[in-house]
């Protein structure tokens, strides 16, 4: 009884709170097939720059793309692992330092599924998804962020 | 056709979005666009038609929406 999955949205307006964060992780207690949960979270960091210290990130996407994308990595990291949930939210628009821009969570009957799943998709996130940040300094200049 | 800018590129063409004509490929589009905008020349960037990323030269159909991506930087 697979159960036919569609493009579901990622993104969050500004910052990703800790009581969203929480609430999903409370969203889980009746599934209690589940062993292990995996998470990670992205925060922006005050890099320092020529120009200056990095103070927040705004990010933009082709938003369309990006979710076309997320579903069908989704797809695929759900059929390489036996997961039972898996969720991704990626903030859009502006995200201070030290607040969180991206929020990944598996969860699977065993741990080894969850973290191996959650650290496939980070790194196909950073790297597939049509999202770009560009760095808001102290002195109100930017530079557009390159991921490494 | 729909061009669509990101990012970086929005800043270097000053829009988000251009309708273009009579560009039959990817070269064509491209070898317009650095006549137009010579700096393009120096960055990096790939092409999506229809929102899924082409590489080489590749046809693009009646109406498409060809976007102009700079390496992502999400996360």
């Amino acid at each position: 009884m697979e159960k036919k999955r569609t493009p579901k949205n990622i993104f969050v307006e500004g910052a990703i709170s800790p009581e969203k964060i929480a609430k999903s992780i409370a969203n889980h207690s009746s599934k209690t097939d589940i062993g292990g949960h995996s998470i990670f979270l992205g925060q922006v960091r005050a890099d320092q720059k020529e120009d200056g210290i990095v103070k927040a990130i705004e990010y933009t996407a082709y938003e369309d793309m990006a979710l076309q994308q997320a579903y069908e990595i989704r797809e695929a990291v759900f059929s390489k692992y036996p997961l039972s949930c898996m969720h991704i939210y990626h903030s859009l628009g502006e995200v201070k330092t030290g607040e969180i821009c991206l929020f990944v969570f598996t969860s699977s009957k065993h741990r080894k599924a969850a973290i191996d799943a959650c650290e496939e998709l980070v790194e196909r996130i950073k790297k597939e998804l049509p999202i770009w940040g560009k760095e808001i300094l102290d002195n109100e200049s930017s530079e557009w962020k390159v991921n490494t | 056709m729909k061009i669509l800018a990101f990012g970086k590129i929005v800043e270097l063409l000053g829009k988000t979005e251009l309708e273009l004509d009579n560009m039959p490929n990817t070269d064509i589009l491209l070898g317009f666009l650095q006549q137009q905008y010579p700096e393009l020349k120096n960055m990096k960037f790939s092409l999506a038609v229809n929102k899924k990323q082409v590489t080489g030269n590749t046809e693009i159909p009646q109406g498409a929406e060809v976007a102009l991506l700079p390496p992502f930087s999400g996360g």
